[in-house]
């Protein structure tokens, strides 16, 4: 291995973060690498996956899509079925047993759509840990529902209301907050992103979603499925579908990016399609940038990929070729909310709309008798209110 | 020999004093102005932060002179330009930027390097470069070539094991993070900072400068007795974020600012 290779994944990757944190990244790499191969630890954490969480989350075959879009047969991946509503709970998990280990008695997390939030301030619950949840002031109106949810649950929400007052924002205050109390908490990043060590957690945590589906679709076809496609905020629930699949190289993989309102700059979050290799939050990766490396604000109708970075372990997976990740507009991913809605009786999170507008376009052209999973991420309960606003009300208004 | 090390060996004073703010804020006009006013009124080596959309390591005054800065529209060309008009008022004072990696990323190393050498500048503080990275050692390299310095950042949390690893690639000075945190103005500081500062100096053989929360007269004297020199940022900017909008009465008070903390120092 070369001196400066530990946490990359190619050239993206690494540890850019203020010195104030470095002991603090040390401690966590070294406490889990320890965990990790602790059966006791792993035999807790699968505890509170399987009688907290409710994992493994069904496999649930999609007839009537399969039967509309009349291509391959399409199978879902329902993390929407976890505690909470999305896959962000099993990451929250296992970071919250890793912060108990390391003896912080305190959590902070950033949120957009507020799923990771609301995983965080569940966990900071049931663990009986003090919880701070940094929110855009943004997000905290339009994702209202969550937020209320999170304070239900005894946590803070801190607002934050600089710069575009969303997820970059938010996580920069996460930062803040953690390098001044470093010593006594524990920051639960919720995507496979920042510095060395969290994608490698998040992505390890999240990779049981891609090791549960290949058991499932062998058992119910005796067979690898033929596609997969997940959405790409962070892209934590995509790392963690793809991860186990990566060597099997028949499995064509999808990722499904905030293609938003349009493509100038500011008007989507479409890191890896016109993201430029850089330096944010602690990591090297694909980032959406003007040319004097000024961060450019990100759009998303979801406001969980409203974020202008990706996973470095995506930017790696994007430059050699083995993911294919395309945009989807905002238009796009509303009409398949509304479809998955009124075929299949799953409203989905507007993260998860992106997947399947994607996943429409890839299962006409695989053809019949090939199957196609998508990760279902999470449900769209908290994004009814903001679809029917844009969409003009509902009929019972 | 840099300039840096060179203002170290030969200065009269037992601490400097090494104020800091950002530029373009409000304007980039104003920041020649107030970097000569900041230079006439006692600084010795002075800091300039460059914006960056994401400041991480800095607090709620610094991240909203980034914010109004970045209103006007950002230009490496206006910044080295600046720099050049500020550092040709005192030649003699060596200027230092501060910024994240990832604009000077995209101006490319060696010509923001070139045209910062040319503007004036001797020195780079990068707060989310660590120095165990590719990048950062192949910034040390490049500085050095052009007698540069590269100035890590020490914080109370660094191991031992740390400061040592990273003798190899630190030139110029030290600046020493007092308090855990970001910047922004604070009441006390840790009670071993004296010590702390005492025995980097002994394993680094480098001047340590102590920022982050310093802003009182009263603060600043105290530690002078023992650091090698005051990093003052938030309470500058603060003056500037107060009086920005009129520049002569904005001079006015940095001027008796700068000089009531140059004054403090024994």
């Amino acid at each position: 291995m070369g001196k400066y290779e530990a946490g990359y994944f190619g050239e993206f990757g690494g540890r850019y973060a203020p010195e104030i944190l470095t002991e603090a990244l040390e401690e966590l790499e070294s406490t889990y690498r320890k965990l990790k191969k602790n059966k006791k630890f792993q035999n807790e954490l699968n505890f509170y996956l399987k009688n907290y969480v409710g994992r493994p989350s069904p496999l649930t075959y999609a007839e009537r899509l399969t039967k509309e879009w009349g291509g391959a047969n399409i199978w879902l991946k329902r993390e929407d079925l976890n505690h909470t509503g999305a896959h962000k709970i099993n990451n929250a998990i296992g970071q919250a047993l890793l912060a108990k280990h390391m003896g912080k008695k305190r959590i902070i997390a950033e949120t957009g759509a507020g799923q990771h939030g609301l995983a965080t301030a569940t966990v900071g619950a049931m663990f009986g840990l003090e919880t701070i949840i940094y929110m855009g002031a943004v997000d905290v109106k339009r994702q209202n529902l969550n937020a209320k949810k999170i304070e239900m649950l005894g946590a803070k929400i801190l607002p934050v209301t600089s710069g575009e007052a969303t997820l970059k924002e938010a996580t920069s205050e996460a930062m803040r907050d953690w390098a001044l109390n470093v010593k006594t908490t524990h920051y639960i990043v919720g995507s496979a992103i920042g510095p060395h060590p969290f994608p490698t957690i998040v992505r390890d945590l999240q990779s049981l979603i891609g090791k549960e589906t290949k058991k499932q679709f062998k058992k119910a076809t005796k067979q690898l499925p033929d596609a997969v496609v997940a959405c790409v905020g962070g892209g934590s629930n995509a790392i963690g579908m793809f991860h186990d699949f990566v060597k099997d190289k028949k499995v064509k993989l999808y990722g499904a990016e905030a293609g938003g309102m349009g493509q100038k700059p500011g008007e989507h979050s479409a890191t890896i399609t016109f993201g430029k290799t850089g330096f944010l939050h602690g990591t090297k990766t694909l980032i959406i940038q003007d040319t004097n490396g000024q961060i450019v604000p990100a759009h998303s109708v979801s406001a969980g990929l409203d974020y202008p970075g990706v996973g470095p372990e995506h930017a790696y997976l994007s430059t050699s070729g083995r993911v294919e990740y395309r945009m989807v507009t905002d238009e796009e991913a509303l009409a398949s909310f509304l479809e998955i809605t009124r075929l299949e009786g799953i409203i989905p999170a507007l993260e998860t709309a992106h997947a399947f507008h994607v996943a429409k376009d890839v299962a006409k052209k695989l053809g019949k008798k090939k199957h196609l999973v998508v990760c279902l991420s999470g449900r769209g309960d908290k994004d009814v209110v903001e679809v029917l606003r844009i969409l003009g009300g509902g009929k019972h208004e | 020999m840099s300039k840096i090390k060179d203002y170290f060996a030969n200065k009269t004073n037992k601490s400097v004093f090494v104020p800091f703010f950002t530029l373009g804020d409000p304007h980039y006009e104003a920041s020649v102005k107030y970097g000569q006013t900041i230079l006439d009124s006692g600084a010795d080596i002075l800091e300039l932060g460059i914006p960056f959309s994401d400041p991480v390591a800095d607090g709620p005054v610094i991240q909203r002179a980034v914010a109004r800065a970045l209103k006007n529209p950002f230009d490496f060309a206006k910044i080295f330009q600046t720099t050049k008009q500020i550092h040709s008022h005192k030649p003699d004072r060596p200027l230092v930027y501060l910024t994240y990696f990832n604009p000077i990323y995209h101006c490319g190393v060696a010509s923001f390097l070139d045209q910062a050498k040319d503007s004036g500048v001797e020195g780079l503080v990068i707060p989310d470069l660590p120095f165990d990275t590719q990048e950062s050692e192949d910034l040390f390299a490049a500085l050095e070539k052009r007698d540069m310095d590269l100035i890590h950042l020490i914080t109370p949390a660094t191991t031992k094991r740390r400061v040592q690893a990273l003798k190899k690639t630190s030139s110029g000075f030290i600046y020493y993070v007092t308090s855990f945190g970001v910047t922004g103005e604070r009441r006390e500081f840790s009670l071993d900072l004296e010590e702390r500062i005492r025995s980097l100096k002994e394993i680094l053989q480098l001047p340590i400068c102590a920022g982050f929360g310093i802003s009182s007269p009263e603060q600043a004297s105290q530690i002078a007795h023992y650091a090698d020199g005051i990093i003052i940022g938030s309470a500058i900017q603060r003056i500037i974020e107060e009086s920005g909008a009129d520049t002569v009465a904005c001079c006015q008070k940095l001027s008796e600012y700068c000089l009531s903390i140059r004054n403090s120092f024994p």
